[in-house]
């Protein structure tokens, strides 16, 4: 524990120069930014600013390169909270929970919880990253395919969970997201399907679909519902837009919960962030004393998820900081940065370039206190900025999807994959039928199959490796008692619905 | 004759370029380097290597731009660099799935479409296990009573066909297990799920020095500088010799003065200290410098072992 301080120490002796600090600030106004463009992520980010950063020394650069990285984890609630718009699948639930509460006028709010929930995650992540990364990287790889596809499907279970009214609805758009996920490239055998046109090799694009099911979804509703957000006077007081005591209160034990359930989850590769964001948000609604708020604007299902969501970017870091193994896209990136900065990723990077690995979690941690700053000062100008441009938001909206659709691999392809399924996601709204089940669907069925394949293929045939690992064993527990919850909970309630008849 | 049919071919496709700017003064203008795979890859670190290494060391004075034209596995920068017909100011980066995308789709545009230009180097293919596994050496795993589980990335990738290779070679049968990306499989190994791994050395070679894995065999013809004391499969009695290339390639029908100026290019920087140290070396690269016709034909090579493979596993007819 000391050691680890020590080393933190030094770590901000190397960052804390002016030119740094300076570096580390614009790097999160950047991500900030960069996170609330629709289509534009982590990835995106940090590859846009590779350029910039090798021209820089490395601890400068390595600050940069993460300081975007939580910057785009804040940045991507604004748009979901403001224009019903995710950026990236983490920020899905967000939008679930968060543009209700615009609608209802209350986005100053929305954006103040989420605002201390992610930073309360980011902390919590950086805290366990300091004292306890070595520690659960060496447990996090006795974790293989069996677990993975289970926990893929324990994601893939809350389904039962965000299903609203009609669980058959849910269902059935949870199995057209399935079919809508295998196209493209299948890794395990090496088939392709569906590619109509080459740009299907790699299937579709899921952020693409994410920005057309909400974002243009949503526009095309409100044109024909005539939807106006309640924006009130423009008022520039901060004291209106910060929580007061009883919404913090509501809000802390669902942010400490996520900010755990994402850094243990955000550790494992794949879909860390997503899995962790959903498991919090289905979580909180088993726990919460009035289940029936969540979809209108619930505190607790924006606080757990969005905490859940920052606390996954140093969790996974841990990995790739360990090991060498990136945990995301994001790290992916960061791993490659890595490289050029002729530093070798590995077991040994914290022996070899330790000093330069502490430096750069120290600026992690000044880059979560700034960022946490800065987007509580600028609520008010996101809020009046709306306000602004309220008369052409369908507009501004559009041009936004169609532009972060651009932005995903520049070409127009993607542009159609957003406006094909905006025009789904307006008759999902307008037909009752659940978006959520649908992307959850989309993200996870893919890994899920995949791990799956790959368990049954280190079995070599034999279907006990699911129950022969303790690990694997718990959370099949998990998914049944989920599935069981849901569906005798959903029967209760029926039943006390019909029995005054 | 030359000039009519890039015209022909530039006009079907429906885009009015090529013919006039193939003059003898090339290049009119900077060069794109076309990289088929998002910022961050290996395609993108590569590209944008050279061009900073192409630019300080002042080996050409032309300007040069990296774009990324990511998507469908390198067929989206196909497509892009076969509308560019007969321009000699593109240069694109392939590597296996500039055969492998062709074979398994119907693009309709092969290697052959292009203009290769040159191997720039090589990721050779080694057998690593858990140093503190049951198996120290290739006779172990030959010698092993049930069968073993090999990953490695992908299916039909070079490490596949390495594993399938070496399972004919032995007489023994493997469990290929595919996995999405080098991180994947190292943590399985480290984790002893598996047996033993193909893997390029980049993602492997802390592990080695950690004492975590031990590499048994290489598969190029010789050893190489990188590890001295590891024995190719040849030398052992399997006569495995495959690597996956890292090359570049022009547009098809380009001017000769632009594909000597290219080949000049990457020639010149292959034999730059400042290549060695600051790509190859870093990124566990095997140097194998590879130009025009002898590319060419490397790649016909390549095309034919894939194509097998992939008949063979039944991806393809």
């Amino acid at each position: 524990m000391v050691d680890m301080l020590a080393d933190l120490s030094g770590g901000f002796a190397g960052v804390l120069t002016p030119e740094n600090l300076i570096i580390i600030f614009v790097a999160g106004m950047i991500g900030t930014l960069v996170g609330a463009l629709p289509g534009l992520g982590p990835s995106a980010g940090i590859a846009l600013m590779l350029p910039l950063a090798f021209g820089m020394p490395t601890v400068s650069g390595l600050c940069l390169l993460t300081g975007v990285y939580m910057g785009t984890m804040y940045g991507g609630r604004i748009t979901s909270i403001l224009i019903n718009t995710p950026g990236d699948a983490p920020a899905i639930i967000t939008a679930l929970e968060g543009y209700p509460l615009m609608k209802q006028g209350r986005g100053g709010l929305a954006l103040g919880i989420s605002a201390i929930s992610s930073f309360v995650g980011g902390l919590f992540g950086l805290v366990v990253l300091v004292f306890f990364a070595p520690m659960i990287a060496s447990y996090a790889i006795f974790l293989g395919a069996p677990e993975y596809f289970l926990l893929m499907l324990l994601g893939l279970s809350t389904i039962v969970l965000l299903a609203g009214a009609d669980l058959l609805k849910a269902l059935l758009t949870a199995c057209v997201g399935v079919l809508v996920s295998t196209f493209g490239s299948d890794y395990i055998s090496g088939h392709i399907r569906f590619a109509f046109v080459p740009e299907l090799i790699e299937g579709i694009d899921f952020v693409a679909i994410i920005i057309g099911l909400y974002g243009l979804g949503e526009v095309l509703y409100n044109l024909e519902h005539r939807v106006v957000l309640k924006l009130g006077k423009p008022s520039f007081n901060l004291r209106e837009y910060i929580p007061g005591g009883r919404d913090l209160r509501e809000a802390a034990g669902p942010t400490v919960r996520g900010s755990v359930l994402g850094t243990v989850i955000g550790v494992l590769p794949g879909a860390g962030a997503t899995v962790a964001t959903f498991l919090a948000y289905a979580l909180e609604r088993r726990l919460s004393t009035r289940p029936e708020r969540f979809g209108h604007g619930a505190l607790p299902g924006l606080a757990g998820p969005e905490a859940s969501n920052n606390a996954s970017v140093p969790g996974a870091l841990i990995p790739l900081i360990t090991l060498g193994i990136p945990g995301s896209g994001g790290t992916a990136i960061m791993l490659g940065a890595l490289i050029m900065f002729g530093l070798q990723p590995g077991p040994l990077l914290m022996i070899k370039s330790g000093d330069i690995v502490w430096a750069m979690i120290a600026g992690l941690i000044l880059a979560n206190l700034f960022l946490f700053l800065s987007n509580i000062l600028l609520i008010p100008v996101f809020i009046n900025l709306l306000r602004l441009i309220q008369g052409h938001l369908a507009g501004v909206v559009v041009a936004l999807c169609l532009v972060g659709a651009f932005s995903l691999s520049y070409n127009t392809f993607n542009i159609w994959v957003a406006l094909v399924f905006g025009v789904i996601g307006y008759l999902m709204k307008k037909n009752d039928y659940p978006t959520g089940p649908f992307i959850l669907a989309v993200v996870l069925a893919p890994l899920a199959e995949n791990y799956f394949r790959q368990s049954i293929m280190l079995g070599q045939g034999d279907w006990s490796i699911f129950i022969e690992r303790p690990i694997a064993l718990t959370l099949l527990i998990m998914i049944l008692a989920v599935f069981t919850i849901g569906i005798i909970g959903k029967q209760v309630v029926r039943r006390r619905q019909t029995r005054p008849h | 004759m030359q000039k009519t049919t890039s015209l022909i071919t530039a006009g079907l496709l429906g885009l009015a370029l090529a013919g006039p700017a193939m003059a003898q003064d090339f290049p009119t203008r900077g060069i794109e380097f076309v990289a088929g795979y998002g910022p961050g890859g290996g395609h993108d670190t590569m590209l944008r290597a050279m061009a900073k290494i192409i630019q300080d060391e002042r080996i050409v004075d032309a300007p040069i731009n990296v774009v990324n034209k990511p998507g469908g596995s390198s067929a989206v920068s196909m497509g892009y660099l076969n509308g560019h017909s007969g321009d000699g100011h593109y240069l694109m980066s392939i590597t296996s799935s500039h055969i492998t995308t062709p074979l398994t789709t119907n693009i309709g545009l092969t290697f052959e479409d292009f203009t290769p230009i040159a191997r720039l180097g090589i990721d050779p293919q080694l057998l690593v296990v858990n140093a503190r596994g049951p198996f120290q050496s290739l006779a172990d795993i030959v010698a092993a009573d049930r069968v073993l589980n090999v990953g490695g990335t992908g299916t039909a990738t070079i490490e596949h066909i390495v594993a399938i290779q070496l399972g004919e070679a032995t007489g023994n049968s493997f469990n290929y297990i595919p996995f999405q990306g080098d991180g994947e499989v190292v943590t399985a190994l480290l984790s002893n799920q598996l047996d033993f791994i193909i893997t390029n050395p980049g993602p492997a070679v802390d592990f080695f020095e950690a004492g975590h894995f031990k590499a048994l065999a290489i598969s190029t013809e010789a050893r190489i500088d990188a590890f001295p004391d590891l024995p190719t499969f040849q030398e052992q009695g399997y006569d495995i010799t495959l690597s996956l290339y890292r090359g570049v390639t022009a547009a098809a029908d380009i001017s000769d003065a632009a594909r000597t100026y290219l080949t000049d290019m990457v020639e010149r920087l292959s034999q730059s200290d400042a290549w060695r140290t600051d790509y190859l070396e870093r990124n566990s690269v095997v140097p194998g410098f590879l130009a025009g016709d002898d590319f060419s034909a490397y790649l016909a090579r390549t095309n034919e072992v894939y194509r097998a493979t992939l008949t063979d596993l039944g991806v393809i007819d």
